[in-house]
């Protein structure tokens, strides 16, 4: 970071003139998207409308998160960087709530149009909950004059998720803080132990699968193989470990994986409609089957949220675990550092015979309050053009966290970074979004009640659960006007 | 006569307003102002403002200003089977409670009337008290961990024994029996503290005259303790009754409403409506419907209160 900081500062120093030959010379030398960027940050270097003033700058976070907390634990490299390039001072503050908080912290304050928080680290469903009131800043037309800004990702998923809003609409408001997937974090010290695979084939018939690629070719039915093998209450620990909680979308996020992964869906995001694709037969089997997985949980694991999960993973209470990668510095701590192997969750057999994973995307969006005055609005801009440069991208990569962005991942040596990276780079082709709808939180409460109840035995009947879900979400996109349709006379009464 | 009216100075202002310090309903009426002002901008102006909104279809993220919608949301929430279930499983809350706090209360308020002179009641009472002045979230945060079928003392303690582990809190046949046995926990040392003040404020010549005419413990307990300390019980149940109708942040912590909807009760729905799905027109009336039932509840136990002094007044003499 040094070496770039001060290669900017002697390009600052430069004029005008010789950025334009600069620019022009890099171009014709096909140097590419990079020059571009150095030439235009340079151009506002030379005559930058803060050069001398002193700007602060709040971030609100989630708390217990480390990717959020990377956001501003590299800021102080970002305030060097302003000082030297663009000749302003900049020092940040950092607010966070946790998950389930964080939208109810930022929308009571973008509510009342205050400019509290300059950035937020949003989640990626909340977009259409930001953008739709104006609360947040449309990015279209500065990452047009930012060449900084208009990064290649990895990945399509990338836009889709983090950045577009309404869904399929070319209109960004977001730009990733850090892409998620979720990974298997399995024991490798216990799957490698002696005698274990002799065992495995003994009883399946079949390679107790070791390597990435063993995982990568896992189908599902084989993954139970491998769960209930290693699901050894008698010696302390379980098969598996996944979330079940009913707070924020804990128990959500897997069961529409397996929903989808099993050729299911939640919704149509063209139409709103709901019942009729949420309430299916094939979904129904879905959600049996997630609830058949605590078969091979410790007892507690029906209320395990993220954290909860990793207290039973570092614990070694469990031997696999369903998890998002951005918690990987949490789930692989320093006793565990080389006994975890983080590879591809199962994938899903068709009747094509080309088996599917269809896995919900996680990350965050960093989003630019709109109330903002010009200042801090441009630092914000600045500071995002500086996120993506290849050194600090790289830099949040070697300290944890997930970048998005197709130069950093497409490294040589990046699967090598961290133990997840291979299985997150993976898994971002593997995945994608739910719900960018204003309604997302109505739509989220009903989904968890519904699932939780049936997962915890309120409710007996997974068809029916779904069918409850089905019509009050129905309802809700109705009301609001999303769906064209109203719930239909079934609705009627529905209970639990 | 000229020199003297000449001479008569007009009163001062201190002088003045001193004698209009003097008048009695002066002086009341500035000390209140503070007061008065304090109560209109904290709380009579946010209540008309929960009134005005309950009748407005206004949510914080769909970007539309409010539309009035008469009692639409009124409308809605009673019409709203979910609504109904929560408030069901509030009432039994509230009941089963208060109940058994009261119950338990009265009994350990006795016991430590009767036992003035143990040694260690000091420390006694002061450990019984305890729970009651713990945060809610803190008490819950710790019983969420006590209750926890993997690292919990008290699935360790039944293990011990012998007997299965049990998710207390992801059962939900459960959860339910376990929240509210924290809150039994939590508020039972308040119902002893009001149990000990009236058993207070019994006059003692009674007592010793009701010993003299050698009534019965029970005898004792219903015409003498009870006739004299019903009202400070009956304010105790009643101001136990409003703060249990309310229970949110112990819930939120240890169940957030769940599994499924087993522990939902009305003031957690009212706040997931209001600061997670922000619908607030709808949970405006929802705090509205909430509040009327907690007024109606305080007329009922003062009308209950003051009963029997009622139709003793009415009966001729």
């Amino acid at each position: 970071m040094q070496r770039n900081t001060t290669a900017d500062v002697r390009d600052a120093g430069r004029t005008a003139r010789g950025y334009a030959a600069l620019t022009r010379r890099s171009l014709l030398g096909g140097a590419g998207a990079a020059s571009v960027l150095g030439a235009s940050r340079l151009a506002r270097a030379a005559d930058h409308p803060l050069k001398g003033q002193s700007i602060h700058m709040a971030i609100l976070g989630i708390a217990g998160w480390t990717p959020s907390k990377l956001g501003v634990d590299l800021a102080p490299d970002f305030k060097r960087f302003a000082k030297a390039t663009y000749g302003y001072d900049v020092d940040f503050s950092y607010t966070e709530a946790p998950f389930s908080q964080l939208f109810q912290k930022a929308a009571t304050s973008l509510a009342t149009r205050s400019a509290e928080y300059n950035i937020i680290i949003s989640d990626s469903q909340w977009l259409g909950a930001l953008a739709q009131p104006k609360w947040i800043l449309p990015l279209d037309k500065y990452i047009a004059q930012r060449p900084g800004l208009n990064v290649e990702w990895f990945s399509p998923v990338v836009r889709s998720a983090y950045q577009a809003y309404p869904d399929g609409s070319p209109q960004r408001w977001g730009l990733p803080q850090e892409g998620d997937c979720m990974g298997l974090y399995i024991r490798k010290d216990l799957l490698e132990a002696p005698g274990e695979a002799e065992s495995f084939q003994k009883r399946f018939g079949s390679k107790l699968p070791v390597t990435w690629e063993d995982f990568e070719a896992l189908t599902f039915p084989d993954f139970l193989k491998l769960i209930a093998f290693f699901n050894r209450p008698d010696k302390g620990f379980n098969g598996f470990g996944a979330q079940y909680s009913r707070e924020y979308d804990f128990i959500s996020d897997p069961v529409m994986t397996l929903m989808r992964s099993m050729g299911g869906d939640v919704w149509d995001a063209r139409t709103g409609q709901v019942e009729g694709i949420l309430n299916t037969d094939g979904n129904a089997q879905a959600l049996r089957q997630y609830k058949d997985l605590l078969r091979f949980e410790p007892g507690s694991a029906i209320s395990y949220g993220v954290a909860e999960l990793i207290d039973a993973f570092t614990q070694g209470k469990i031997f696999s675990a369903l998890q998002w990668c951005a918690v990987g510095p949490a789930m692989i701590t320093d006793a565990l550092r080389d006994k975890v192997i983080v590879v591809p969750p199962p994938c899903f057999p068709t009747s094509s015979g080309k088996p599917v994973r269809n896995y919900i995307i996680g990350g965050q969006p960093w989003v630019i309050n709109a109330f903002n005055d010009a200042a801090h609005r441009e630092v914000a801009l600045d500071f995002m053009e500086w996120w993506y440069t290849p050194e600090t991208s790289l830099a949040f990569a070697r300290h944890g966290g997930n970048p998005c962005d197709k130069a950093t991942l497409t490294r040589a040596d990046f699967d090598s970074i961290q133990p997840w990276f291979r299985t997150y780079k993976f898994m971002l082709n593997n995945s994608s979004d739910f719900w960018h709808d204003p309604a997302y939180a109505d739509l989220l409460s009903v989904q968890q009640e519904g699932f939780t109840a049936y997962a915890t035995g309120q409710a007996s009947d997974p068809k029916h659960t779904l069918d409850y879900i089905a019509c009050r979400q129905q309802k809700v996109l109705f009301d609001s006007g999303t769906a064209a349709k109203a719930p239909s006379a079934a609705c009627s009464g529905i209970r639990l | 006569m000229e020199t003297a009216t000449a001479t008569r100075a007009p009163p001062s202002w201190a002088t003045r307003l001193a004698a209009l310090l003097q008048r009695r309903s002066v002086l009341p009426t500035l000390l209140l102002i503070p007061v008065l002002v304090f109560f209109i901008i904290w709380n009579t102006m946010p209540t008309l403002w929960l009134l005005g909104l309950s009748f407005y279809r206004f949510s914080l993220t769909s970007g539309r200003p409010p539309r009035f919608t008469g009692f639409g949301n009124f409308q809605s929430i009673l019409q709203d089977s979910e609504v109904w279930l929560a408030l069901s499983r509030t009432f039994l809350f509230v009941f089963s409670a208060v109940g058994i706090e009261t119950v338990l209360g009265l009994l350990l308020g006795l016991l430590f009337w009767g036992s003035q002179r143990l040694p260690g009641r000091r420390v006694a009472l002061t450990m019984l008290f305890t729970p009651m002045v713990l945060t809610p979230v803190a008490a819950g945060t710790f019983w969420r961990l006590i209750y926890d079928p993997t690292f919990g003392v008290l699935n360790a303690a039944l293990r011990g024994i012998g007997l299965p582990s049990v998710n207390f809190l992801g059962n939900a046949r459960t959860a339910f029996g376990a929240v509210l046995a924290v809150d039994v926990w939590m508020w039972t040392p308040f119902m002893v503290l009001m149990t000990l003040a009236a058993l207070a404020s019994v006059p003692k010549a009674e007592l010793e005259a009701a010993e003299i005419d050698r009534l019965s413990w029970l005898q004792r307990l219903r015409l003498v303790i009870l006739h004299h300390g019903k009202f400070i019980l009956l304010l105790g149940i009643l101001l136990r009754t409003i703060d249990a109708f309310k229970t949110m942040d112990l819930i939120y912590d240890m169940t957030f409403g769940g599994p499924g909807s087993t522990t939902e009760l009305v003031a957690i729905m009212l706040y997931r409506r209001a600061f997670e799905v922000f619908a607030m027109g709808w949970s405006s009336a929802l705090a509205v419907i909430l509040l009327l039932i907690s007024i109606a509840f305080t007329a009922t136990f003062i009308f209950v209160l003051h009963a029997r002094e009622r139709r003793s007044q009415d009966v001729p003499t």
